[in-house]
């Protein structure tokens, strides 16, 4: 019976969960990565831990004892008593939950609440019986294996599900570029930019395998951009410049220009055309206009021209990209400059890859241009450069792995809990390479 | 990529006074510097292109200061680049002097008041902000040529930023340019 179900795919990132099963083609949940319990609430504090149980719940429930109930405290049953994702962040709202965030950043954080995070996202969102699929879950570069065994500790023995595949994220999003008609050979070469709410990772994968140390880290991404925008809109008095508002026109009205300059002189001409107006409706039904304008392109600007916004970090990301790989080993390096691909909520603007690509471009043909002055009369073949936009880069390792989760081989590269049992945890250090060379 | 430069850098037979170069203007206030032909009747100050023959510093200044005040470092490649620093910085003052509730006519008259004030800082005074990176001029009368011709850019600024400003016709300033008061290029006021 096992054979039929698809297998499940949940990429636990830092900002939000996403999951689904193989083979469709958008997760099923997207959720904040947020559990509110009740127990030792973060910000909630103790004393507002036990009353609102006592006011929401009518008192036949729990027999007008006190707060918590002396049975069901007894019981423990407290440990149920927790909401994730949105639900989460609702419940927080109110007294008597503090918000917990288990993963940080891309890590697991709190074994015990990411537990509880699963189970509910198991048997309460996709509400499935894991004995009857295989997992697949993702985890950041650089995890370490101790991460995994915890994890398959989870699964397998909380869970008990069929099997487990653990990929890595950058590893997953280059599988979902394949969509692209750009890409012709289906090889698991390539640089990942990887640009979430927190953090821009710049990742080259050879054949598979992260090169762990070349990653670079940037500290931009999409919450900079949206408090750009922000500062944007103070400086100009608009009538409405909340982080919502400034989120909306950041996900609405932006894009990448080529040229600031001319852009500004473009606004000048072509001003009915390129100013809007981004309608704010309140809860109340009160309704006010903001006007959009210059930020437009000036806050995905920030990617390429980090000065404007932030006085201490000032690499421009084509740049870091050129040096990522500039670092890995020689061998791959065509390869990675061939294939580098997009993945995340703050890589959706227009014109970004074809920016990044114009960019990367400029800074190796200076380079061929130094080296072949200084070699004297030699001639490159030229380098190319290619950056690969899809329709997946939303949820991009989210995609990959529902495009390798649906391959008929899939299971046999997963380990099963029989495995499980007879080897222990570790067997999840290696797992073989799903979709590399060898696999169909 | 960083902040922009002018593009009058390599400009042949600059006139130079210490370190800031006398490039001609198109302006018909009186003073020092060599006057560039007028603008023909189909090019406007917003269509102007960096190739045409008539396009001044002062254009580029005007450009280039919304993007360039964003920037806090600028490497300084050439006398042309001093002028663009130093338009750009009044433009800043303009602006500074421009109040949202104001009408064209009362801008006008807070901005023309500084524009032809003959009290301002030259390189080499002590008030200018950016003694580090100017040249004080060699002698008196060299420093009177200067003044004069600094007098001529910050009125013809002063003209063209009103129109900016005010393009719309309706009378009231234009919150786009006057978005830009709060920053400073590369942290310097005049």
């Amino acid at each position: 019976m096992a054979s039929h179900t698809p297998a499940v795919v949940m990429d636990n990132g830092t900002g939000y969960s996403k999951l689904g099963f193989a083979g469709n083609d958008s997760p099923s949940f997207v959720f904040p990565t947020a559990i509110a319990t009740k127990s030792a609430g973060g910000g909630a504090g103790g004393s507002g831990s036990g009353r609102p149980a006592v006011a929401n719940k009518p008192s036949f429930l729990t027999g007008g004892a006190g707060p918590g109930g002396h049975l069901s405290g007894k019981r423990g049953t407290e440990d149920l008593d927790f909401f994730i994702g949105d639900e989460a962040l609702s419940a927080a709202g109110g007294p008597g939950y503090g918000i917990h965030y288990p993963i940080r950043h891309g890590q697991i954080d709190d074994w015990d609440l990411m537990e509880r995070f699963w189970s509910n996202s198991i048997f309460k969102y996709l509400r499935v019986e894991p004995e009857d699929h295989h997992f697949l879950l993702t985890e950041p570069p650089l995890n370490p294996p101790e991460n995994r065994e915890n994890t398959a500790e989870i699964m397998f023995e909380s869970f008990n599900c069929a099997g487990l595949y653990i990929a890595v994220q950058a590893v997953l999003a280059l599988a979902a570029s394949w969509t692209s008609s750009k890409v012709q050979d289906r090889s698991l070469t390539g640089t990942v930019i990887d640009s979430g709410a927190g953090v821009t990772h710049v990742i080259p994968v050879a054949e598979g395998y992260v090169i762990g140390s070349s990653i670079k880290s940037v500290p931009i991404a999409g919450r900079d951009i949206t408090n750009f925008v922000q500062s944007l809109l103070r400086d100009r008095g608009e009538p409405d410049s909340s982080l919502q508002t400034a989120e909306r026109i950041k996900e609405e009205y932006c894009y990448v220009s080529p040229d600031i300059v001319k852009e500004f002189s473009r606004f000048d001409r072509e001003s009915d055309d390129r100013f809007k107006k981004h309608k704010v409706t309140y809860p109340n039904g009160k309704s006010v206009e903001v006007d959009v304008g210059y930020e437009r392109f000036l806050a995905p600007e920030i990617f390429f021209n980090p000065e404007i916004y932030s006085s201490d970090f000032l690499t421009p990301l084509p740049t870091i990209v050129d040096t990522v790989i500039q670092t890995s080993p020689i061998d791959v390096r065509r390869g990675l400059y061939k294939n580098i691909v997009l993945s995340g909520g703050s890589t959706l603007y227009k014109d970004f890859g074809r920016r990044l690509q114009r960019d990367i471009r400029h800074l190796v043909d200076a380079r061929i241009k130094a080296s072949e002055a200084k070699s004297g009369g030699a001639k490159s073949g030229g380098l190319d450069v290619q950056v690969i936009t899809h329709k997946r880069q939303r949820h991009g390792p989210w995609f990959g792995g529902s495009l390798l989760g649906q391959t008929p081989e899939f299971r046999s590269y997963c380990h099963t809990k029989a495995e499980y049992d007879e080897i222990g945890p570790s067997i999840v250090r290696r797992f073989a390479l799903l979709g590399g060379p060898g696999s169909t | 990529m960083p902040a922009y430069h002018s593009v009058f850098l390599e400009e042949p037979n600059q006139h130079l006074i210490g370190n800031f170069a006398l490039l001609p203007l198109r302006t018909r206030t009186r003073g020092p510097a060599l006057q560039l032909p007028a603008l023909p009747s189909d090019i406007t100050d917003l269509t102007i292109d960096a190739s045409h023959e008539s396009y001044d510093p002062l254009d580029e200044v005007i450009s280039l200061f919304r993007a360039n005040t964003f920037f806090r470092n600028f490497e300084i490649k050439g006398p042309a680049d001093r002028v663009l620093i130093y338009g750009i910085l009044f433009v800043s003052e303009v602006l500074s002097k421009i109040k949202p509730s104001m009408s064209k006519r009362e801008a006008e008259k807070s901005v023309l008041n500084i524009a032809l004030d003959t009290n301002f800082a030259i390189p080499g005074d002590a008030g200018f902000p950016l003694n580090q990176a100017f040249e004080a001029p060699a002698d008196r009368q060299q420093a009177e040529t200067l003044r004069q011709y600094i007098m001529q850019m910050r009125q013809e600024l002063a003209n063209r930023m009103l129109n900016r400003v005010y393009a719309d016709g309706t009378g009231v300033p234009s919150k786009w340019w006057l978005s830009f008061t709060k920053r400073k290029f590369m942290g310097k006021a005049l």
